[in-house]
């Protein structure tokens, strides 16, 4: 197969993988979109709708613009067949992205040539196949637990269950950048020991400590000290 | 019926008797029903850890790995058809399932972590599709308190609350999957034409930075929250959760960072967590 051919191949064989992708993209998000609904009647009940609203507005103000960013900065990277998995299987950042680049260098491919495409396609699938059967694996041992995972002793555990998450992810990521943690973590503390009443409100409190820590990030990167 | 109404009813001798009485039944029904609720809530528990919803979660999984599948032998199809060594292809799927088992086990470690909360199958799907562990925790917090819960508390959870803080979670990081059913299409080929911009050469842009900041402030507004918890109620559980878990998470950037055993950033979250978590069980029982 010379050039041309293997480049008409190729952009014949991306153009199937897009309307696959879609399709299949269209189909499993439905199927996600309605399982909260199915297991609602199972439950005996529905979601609440201003309960959804509330939510959704904070939480589509900060990871709408995250996903998109995510979007337009790691497709690129993975290609057209390792986006439409990598979106849906999710973990980008932290398995996808890092796979397919280990695997490319392995394999030796360039970005932006069939090859790499290819790599990275296999390199994904195969990622979030391993995944999902090193869950599936866990949650067939985890059934068995459930009596004591669900007991009352264990409640503390999980009722903090964001601490623990926030505490191991705070110390993380302040080390990461000092320099613009300080402000926005004194601003917070001084305003919720203040007013205690701002502590109930913590899913409001995300947007303007993100805004804060994301102005005071941007200025130091345009001084040139980070 | 409160102490106080006992009280005035005690006061009148022809009462006193049938109000002592009917104080008692009332005491014992109010102890059978926080027994009963210790029961609902069990079984809220046992019915998201049923069954059928265990079928919903592997029906949806199920169609995602069929999807896996094929774009694997697709793929692999194609490479063969334009001339790329197997041995190189098949190195490129061992090499990535190798890598992946052990942050896998780290995601696993997640469903844990949030079985708790929500039961294990809504977990196993959420941690298997779209997002990651600290997407999902911080979205169904958010969720639990904007359907009135305190937090993302199971000794609070109901039906309600818990298909709301489902729908949430779902629909908040969607916005990936749409950008690729609407947009990558015409991205890519928009990017295959275009050369590469000057600016993207040499130092990293701000964008690298950005994802720093902004979880910085998501972690300062937690922690500041935690802080003024204590302050202000004495609870002080979340605060000592948080500073053991970063207790722990220090220990591992010491071995990550200065003693550069980078493979064990793969469970620095999940394990710094589960001490967190056992110390809030230890906490509470020796209190």
């Amino acid at each position: 197969m010379n050039n041309q051919e293997k480049q008409t191949y190729f952009s014949k064989f991306n153009n199937q993988l897009h309307i696959l992708g879609r399709i299949t993209l269209v189909i499993a998000t439905l199927m996600m979109l309605a399982a909260p609904f199915v297991i609602g009647i199972l439950l005996d009940s529905t979601p609440s709708l201003s309960g959804f609203a509330k939510g959704i507005i904070k939480v589509g103000l900060i990871y709408i613009p995250v996903g998109i960013v995510e979007f337009l900065v790691y497709a690129p990277m993975l290609g057209a067949g390792g986006s439409y998995l990598s979106f849906l299987t999710g973990n980008v950042t932290n398995l996808k992205i890092p796979c397919a680049m280990n695997a490319r260098d392995i394999a030796k491919t360039e970005v932006g040539t069939p090859e790499n495409e290819i790599i990275s396609t296999l390199s994904v699938a195969t990622s979030s196949l391993v995944t999902m059967l090193v869950i599936f694996i866990g949650v067939l041992l985890l059934v068995p637990l459930s009596p004591i995972l669900s007991n009352p002793t264990l409640t503390p555990a999980f009722d903090n269950v964001v601490p623990a998450l926030f505490g191991a992810l705070g110390l993380k990521y302040f080390l990461k950048s000092p320099k613009i943690a300080i402000i926005p973590l004194i601003c917070m503390t001084l305003l919720c020991v203040l007013v205690p009443a701002a502590i109930s409100q913590t899913s409001l409190l995300l947007i303007p400590a993100g805004g804060l820590a994301l102005a005071i990030g941007f200025l130091l990167f345009k001084k040139g000290k980070l | 019926m409160d102490g106080a109404d006992c009280a005035e009813d005690a006061a009148n001798p022809h009462h006193a008797a049938l109000a002592i009485r009917e104080c008692d039944v009332r005491c014992t029904a109010s102890r059978i029903l926080s027994v009963l609720g210790m029961e609902i809530f069990m079984d809220f528990l046992s019915q998201v850890n049923s069954l059928p919803i265990y079928l919903i979660v592997a029906a949806i999984l199920l169609f995602i790995v069929i999807m896996c599948v094929v774009f694997l032998v697709k793929s692999y199809r194609a490479g063969i058809k334009i001339g790329m060594d197997p041995k190189v292809l098949k190195r490129a799927i061992t090499s990535s399932a190798t890598f992946t088992v052990l942050p896998s086990v780290s995601i696993l470690l997640g469903v844990i972590a949030l079985s708790g909360a929500l039961g294990v199958p809504v977990s196993w799907l959420r941690l298997s599709v779209i997002g990651a562990l600290q997407y999902e925790l911080n979205v169904a917090e958010i969720a639990a308190t904007s359907v009135g819960l305190s937090g993302l508390k199971l000794s609070e959870m109901n039906a309600t609350a818990f298909t709301t803080i489902v729908l949430v979670m779902t629909v908040g990081i969607l916005s990936g999957v749409v950008c690729s059913i609407f947009g990558l299409r015409k991205y890519l080929s928009k990017l295959s034409v275009k050369p590469k911009s000057s600016e993207n050469k040499g130092k990293p842009g701000f964008g690298a930075y950005a994802t720093i900041a902004m979880f910085i402030g998501l972690c300062s507004a937690y922690i500041g929250s935690y802080i003024g918890s204590f302050t202000s109620s004495g609870n002080y559980l979340p605060l000592v959760v948080a500073l053991i878990s970063a207790l722990v998470m220090g220990i591992f950037q010491y071995f990550t960072v200065k003693k550069k055993m980078a493979w064990l950033e793969n469970f620095d979250v999940a394990v710094s967590m589960i001490f967190g978590m056992a110390a809030a069980v230890l906490i509470h029982l020796a209190v």
